[in-house]
């Protein structure tokens, strides 16, 4: 910038430099072709998705709740204590998520710096509660293993297999799921470890730290 | 339809057709491949239109969509950072078709403008965030608004990211 080009009017500081790069950058690009009519359907189409989410998730809490007491007169009581144990884990698991939500609903101010530092608590919050859902998953895990040793005398009738067999399998089984879980969290803790990692380089540019 | 519902479609619509272009220039900082940044100008107008409902008018509105849209952007930086593709790279089709008849002139104008590009894309990005702000002519207080910092501070960076910017410009052949 050359500063005999420079002429300040209040605030707004113009000189032929920003003005050619204006120009320059004025003809960047234009909107893609349909732009509002496909926003307009994305829009729909969230809309739809978030109705139908909220109703399934409903539809499916108060199923589990109604069945749990539907079958509380059963002479196994593994229906009941898998739906009731379900019904718990989501209270939980809500319980949780809003634990660790707090102070992430809404940014302090409307600035970017301010969005950037609730995007910063949020993938915090978001890494502890992924924490906490590896215990949950576990705690699952030994409750269904456990409910299911519970109720051997009456599974084991109708099934009519030695309960070595039984037990083997149930190990089995449960044994296979720790790749999966460890897979899954592994990937999930790394993304949000990486996002982490590039909104903590976002506020120390803020911050100027980064500044040539 | 209620007639709170009727007024945001109204109000939405209006701000797509009065800022669609603006918006498409800044995923252009944001986002090199045209397929993606055509995804992130959609996720900025949602972002718009999901704001929308609580916008009480404490700031412009001008303001307000830069600033949802460079939230946007960042989000999208922040979530997906791909390997830095210049714009040389991208198909001929990509690049936004110069209306003046004179063929030399257009290519050296398509040139510029590819270079102001990718050297605004070498910057990092609330770098890039501030100069589209300037370039877009926002105010030393309209970018300090969006921003959420001093004007005296945005003045004294804006100093140094053009420094930086005439710097990147002048690496490229």
């Amino acid at each position: 910038m050359t500063e005999e080009n420079v002429t300040h009017t209040g605030t707004h500081t113009n000189d032929r430099e920003l003005d050619t790069w204006r120009e320059q950058w004025s003809s960047v690009a234009e909107p893609p072709a349909e732009f509002e009519h496909k926003v307009q359907q994305r829009i729909k189409r969230q809309e739809r998705r978030f109705v139908l989410g909220n109703l399934l998730s409903a539809i499916a809490f108060f199923g589990l709740l109604i069945f749990a007491v539907l079958m509380r007169h059963q002479s196994t009581w593994m229906g009941t204590g898998w739906s009731t144990g379900i019904c718990v884990l989501v209270f939980v698991a809500v319980a949780f998520r809003i634990w660790f939500s707090r102070g992430t609903w809404r940014p302090q101010t409307q600035s970017t710096r301010a969005f950037v530092e609730l995007w910063h608590k949020r993938v915090t919050a978001r890494i502890r509660l992924l924490r906490i859902s590896v215990y949950l998953t576990l705690g699952w895990i030994i409750f269904c293993a456990a409910l299911t040793a519970a109720n051997w005398a009456t599974i084991g009738q109708d099934v009519k297999a030695h309960p070595k067999v039984w037990v083997v399998l149930l190990v089995v089984c449960t044994l296979m799921q720790y790749p999966v879980i460890w897979y899954w969290v592994a990937w999930l803790r790394r993304r949000k470890l990486a996002e982490l990692n590039e909104v903590t380089k976002i506020m120390n540019e803020m911050d100027g730290k980064s500044l040539p | 339809m209620s007639e709170h519902r009727e007024a945001l479609e109204t109000q939405f619509a209006r701000i797509l057709s009065e800022y669609g272009a603006a918006i498409s220039r800044l995923a252009f900082s944001y986002e090199a491949v045209a397929s993606v940044r055509e995804e992130l100008v959609q996720e900025i107008a949602l972002a718009i239109w999901q704001a929308l409902a609580h916008f009480r008018g404490d700031c412009s509105e001008r303001t307000f969509v830069y600033r949802i849209a460079h939230n946007r952007g960042l989000t999208h930086v922040g979530r997906r950072r791909p390997p830095h593709q210049p714009l040389e790279e991208l198909e001929e089709s990509e690049q936004p078709v110069d209306p003046r008849p004179h063929l030399e002139e257009q290519v050296a104008r398509t040139d510029q403008r590819a270079r102001l590009m990718s050297a605004i894309q070498s910057l990092p990005v609330t770098h890039r965030q501030m100069i589209v702000l300037a370039l877009e002519g926002l105010s030393h207080a309209e970018i300090a608004e969006v921003m959420g910092i001093t004007e005296n501070n945005v003045a004294v960076r804006l100093t140094r990211i053009r420094k930086a910017l005439k710097d990147a410009l002048g690496e490229r052949p």
